[in-house]
């Protein structure tokens, strides 16, 4: 009767019957599994396929080195003198135009050889009359294809045929001074030439870009080459504007912006596969004290512990492989157009192709797979050290026995049992704290940023240094140093237009420099105001020390006694300020002194100023002379642009932080459910009703929720604000507080209870379906 | 088999209880030995140590010319795969597993495991062979238990307390079994009971009173089990 034949091990048949017969542990941990790689995938994937279109769209679309603006139309002398420079030099004009809704469209014509279009949609103009407008600002506009646009003064009405990309403006920077760019209130658009011939001169800006015919090497070579370029060109034409590539916001944010919040969604993404790690050691860990004694069995019958780790590994680790490799797959259909879009909410990028990318793949398959692998190991090499006999009698404490925790007999009885049950199942609820802890940092995040963009807008308007800054623009002309006695008269020109009469009106001292390059920090622009002294706009100190703006302050954490250290913009050269001061300033990274101080430290003479500070608009400056004018609305452009950006995925985070709230708490209070089958069961027999069972048993972890709910609370407010901190210490430029108002945090907890509400209503199902002879089944 | 000098004692200080106080016992192989005593006497703490799950203070155990105290965890391990067989009280059967894949739980440890079907026969219960554990009675789920134990073929069947939990009729049944299983295949069973009536089915007989051996025999004649009366 002894046969010699090797027998499958059976265990492996428990898996599928495992899985049939709790689908709703798993489908929801599997949901929510697929639902974080799907997305996490597909912004691996978008984000790497829309760097390489990015990248891709300079020699596709043959992008320009560089462009300049001359105030008038070159004479075909100018452009073949600017040509033997070594570049090839095409028109590139343009017009700004007011529109009805507010905005201001940039109208080129079709171009044929140089930043050729991308048409994103419909067809580009083939006759006049017709328009093809950024896609972007189109899509923030609400502009169809096929809709009629019209300028504001009425006089242009032109139909919008189709959507286009231009490679120059994948950033809407309407000025390249600008310090957000706007894809709201500016776009850009290609009209036929016969259309574009209609525009009146005056209207337009005489643009032009170049290529180097002999493109330089590098980055350095290319800063070379553009320093020489502008020194030769001054001496050809009368430039308005210089503007090499490398310097081009429009053309090199997007390069620089995309990819950068990686970082953040790779690490919020693992501290989420860790909770679901933990989820499953929970489960498991609960289902080992379910089936001590059939453990306790397996290791006398010789299993060795190895064997039942595997065994109770294969289900977590099998469910995570499947879930990222379904998460992969949404990740490349679904999620990969989210993210695209988000993507393409901000920027005006040309179209794509989906990249393959490894990268996403070993990050969201192999990694996940892996934490689950050894967080699941360890919970269960812990749980299963203990010996043979100790399961057999169902004696998992490692710690000898523990005593039961004296409670007052005059407590009500019920409410001792409570208690009894809540001490019970703390490990439980401390995995269910940092759920909470972490559904509810990305809840306040998604709920909490449109009013802390509220806030700060709020705050932008309340605290301007002034109603209207006005920096000027010196001409060109007036800084060629190859033609001394030309660029001084041009100067001495200038100084006298731009004298004004408005008696609001105060000068002051500008300097930018860049917060040193050898931190971790984000390389970013400091702005220096120099102010007279007993100024009506900023008190500034006079005894040489400086003051920060409070964005400044509260960003690098400066305090008065703090020194700072700049750089040059484009060199090495350091300053180092002494802080005596914070200013109520919040709407820039700056820096206050005496105008002479300022002055003074950057070698210029004791009466230049850049610009004017005034509460009444200055009418009496010619235009030309006023490079950029910083107001409320321009100062906004950060939080309308984040708003736009941001908009549509602030529901994603508000839904996907619900749906991890709802998956945590059912799983958490199923495992609490189960533990207690035998005891809820017992106290049926004893005749307990239903609502008293709940009672027990569900309103201890109601408790444990409400207090993990509003405990954590505080906690994410700060841990929201370390990691926003650091966030726009190293991906951002400026700042913006975390300010949010009670009613978001009221929100928060609101939408957490009624989640629990759902699965309490779920749980008090299942406590009615535990059978009664589970009480009298097993039990030794 | 040779139990030599095992000595074994439960907390520390005052709360020190000896639980086995040096017991010696030698077993031939295909012996049917039954451990007989009242509720603490040391017989399943015995058979724990003999089943290498729990460990003994002094002494040792001898199998084939191997002493387990010499054993690592690991090699302990390997010792109970291949040469025990374990019956318990309660059945401790796997509730997602049918009768004959609980079965099938004990041969996969086994290198040379007995026919399953012509098991699921001689344990009657091949008409129950596709059920799971809780459609079953305490009868059939100890037999299943059995059959677990019994499959992988082993040296040492340990049965502690099999009957404990069945009422008369089945407790028969399944001392009928294993006295069948013992004949068959010739495994030593050790089984501990506090049955006294169960001595009679038994080779050798011993009788343990506060951790000692108070009595030791060997029956002449084997009462066989559904001759048994209690």
């Amino acid at each position: 009767m002894v046969r010699t034949y090797s027998v499958r091990s059976p265990l492996l048949k428990r898996h599928l019957r495992e899985l049939r017969g709790d689908p709703g542990k798993y489908l929801v941990i599997f949901v929510l599994l697929v639902v974080t790689i799907g997305f996490i995938s597909g912004f691996l994937v978008a984000d790497g396929s829309m760097i390489k279109a990015y990248n891709g769209s300079f020699e596709k679309y043959n992008v320009e080195d560089g462009n300049f603006r001359s105030q008038k139309k070159l004479s075909r002398a100018q452009l073949r003198a600017a040509e033997k420079l070594g570049v090839t030099v095409e028109e590139n004009f343009y017009a700004d135009t007011p529109m009805e809704n507010g905005s201001t469209v940039r109208i080129f014509k079709i171009r044929e050889h140089v930043n050729t279009v991308c048409l994103m949609e419909g067809r580009l103009p083939e006759r006049e009359g017709e328009i093809a407008i950024d896609r972007a600002y189109a899509r923030n506009n609400g502009i169809p294809v096929g809709e009629e646009i019209c300028s504001a003064d009425g006089r242009l009405r032109l139909t919008v045929v189709g959507y286009a990309a231009l490679p120059d403006y994948s950033t809407m920077f309407s000025d390249n001074n600008d310090t957000m760019f706007d894809a709201l209130k500016f776009g850009v658009s290609v009209v036929t030439a016969e259309q574009f011939a209609q525009i009146p001169e005056k209207n337009l800006q005489y643009c032009y870009t170049w290529q180097y015919n002999d493109p330089p090497a590098n980055e350095e070579q290319e800063k070379d080459r553009a320093e020489d370029l502008s020194g030769d060109l001054i001496r050809e034409v009368k430039l308005e504007s210089f503007i090499p590539r490398f310097q081009n916001q429009a053309i090199k944010f997007t390069g620089e912006d995309m990819g950068s919040d990686k970082a953040m969604m790779e690490v919020l993404f693992y501290i989420m596969i860790a909770i679901i790690a933990f989820v499953f050691a929970v489960t498991i860990s609960n289902t080992i004290t379910h089936e001590a004694a059939v453990i306790g069995t397996l290791r006398a019958s010789g299993f060795t512990r190895g064997e039942l780790i595997r065994h109770y590994m294969f289900l977590p680790v099998v469910v995570t492989l499947i879930s990222a490799l379904a998460g992969n797959l949404l990740g490349y259909t679904f999620f990969k157009y989210i993210c695209v879009q988000m993507y393409y909410n901000s920027y005006s990028l040309p179209t794509y192709e989906t990249v393959w990318s490894s990268e996403a793949f070993w990050k969201t398959t192999l990694i996940p797979v892996v934490m689950m692998i050894v967080i699941t190991y360890t919970a269960l090499r812990y749980k299963l050290g203990l010996s043979p006999l100790k399961f057999l009698r169902r004696d998992l404490k490692r710690h000898g026995t523990k005593r039961a925790l004296p409670l007052n007999p005059r407590i009500p009885f019920m409410s001792r049992f409570r208690m009894r049950v809540l001490f019970q199942n703390i490990p439980n609820y401390l995995i269910l704290a940092m759920g909470i802890l972490f559904a509810n940092v990305l809840l306040l995040f998604g709920l909490g940023l449109p009013n802390v963009l509220d806030r700060y807008e709020k705050i932008v308007a309340e605290t301007l240094l002034a109603k209207y800054q006005y920096i000027l623009q010196v001409p060109m002309e007036a800084l060629d140093e190859d033609h001394k006695l030309e660029g001084f008269l041009n100067m001495a020109l200038f100084a006298d237009a731009v004298e004004t009469e408005n008696p609001t009106a105060e000068k002051f001292s500008f300097y930018s420099l860049r917060t040193p390059t050898d931190t971790p920090y984000k390389n970013e622009e400091v702005m220096l105001y120099g102010m007279k002294a007993g100024s009506r706009y900023v008190t500034v100190p006079e005894d040489g020390t400086v003051l920060v703006s409070k964005s400044y302050a509260l960003k690098y954490d400066l305090e008065p006694g703090s020194v700072i250290e700049l750089q040059e913009q484009y060199g090495t050269k350091r300053y180092a300020f002494r802080v005596s001061g914070v200013t109520d300033y919040e709407s820039a990274i700056c820096v206050f002194m005496e105008q002479k101080a300022l002055n003074r430290v950057f070698e210029m003479d004791d009466g230049y100023f850049v610009g004017y500070m005034a509460s009444e608009p200055i009418t009496d400056i010619d235009p030309k002379y006023i490079g950029t004018v910083i107001d409320a609305d321009s100062l906004l452009k950060v939080s309308r642009q984040l708003k736009i950006s941001m908009g549509s995925m602030m529901y994603l985070v508000d839904a996907f932080s619900v749906v991890i709230f709802i998956v945590l708490i059912y799983l958490l209070s199923k495992v609490i459910i189960e533990k207690n089958a035998q005891s809820i069961s017992m106290v049926k027999i004893l005749g307990y009703t239903g609502g008293e069972i709940g009672g027990l048993y569900i309103r201890a972890t109601t408790i444990a929720a409400v207090l993990c709910m509003a405990g954590t609370l505080p906690l994410c407010y700060h841990f929201l604000k370390y990691i926003m901190k650091i966030m726009m210490r190293m991906e951002m430029t400026g700042w913006i507080s975390l300010n949010i108002d009670g009613i978001v945090y009221l929100k928060v907890i609101a939408l957490g209870v009624i989640s629990y509400a759902v699965v309490a209503v779920l749980e008090y199902k299942k406590i009615a379906s535990v059978p009664m002879d589970e009480a009298l089944k097993n039990v030794e | 088999m040779e139990i030599r000098q095992i000595r074994k004692s439960f907390g520390t200080g005052e709360n020190r209880v000896e639980v086995l106080r040096g017991i010696d016992l030698s077993l031939d192989k295909g012996t049917f030995c039954v451990l007989l005593g009242p509720s603490g006497s040391g017989k399943s703490t015995l058979l724990n140590i003999v089943g290498g799950i729990d460990g003994a203070d002094s002494g040792d155990i001898v199998i084939s010319g191997e002493k387990m105290s010499s054993m690592s965890e690991k090699k302990l391990t390997l010792y109970r795969r291949h040469h025990l067989g374990y019956i318990f009280q309660m059945y401790n059967l796997i509730p997602n597993l049918t009768v004959r894949e609980n079965i099938e739980v004990g041969a996969y440890l086994s290198k040379n495991p007995l026919s399953v079907d012509d098991l699921l026969h001689t344990l009657g219960l091949w008409e129950h062979r596709g059920k799971v554990p809780g459609q079953l009675s305490g009868g059939q789920q100890q037999r299943t238990a059995i059959g677990r134990a019994v499959v992988k073929n082993p040296d040492i069947l340990l049965c502690d307390e099999p009957t404990g939990a069945l009422d008369y009729k089945t407790s028969k049944d399944i001392l009928s079994l294993i006295e069948k299983v013992n004949r068959l295949y010739g495994n030593t069973v050790i089984m501990v009971t506090h049955n006294d009536a169960i001595r009679n089915m038994a080779d050798v007989v011993v009788k343990l009173r506060d951790g000692s051996i108070s009595k030791i025999y060997r029956n002449a004649v084997r009462t066989r089990a559904e001759d048994l009366e209690w």
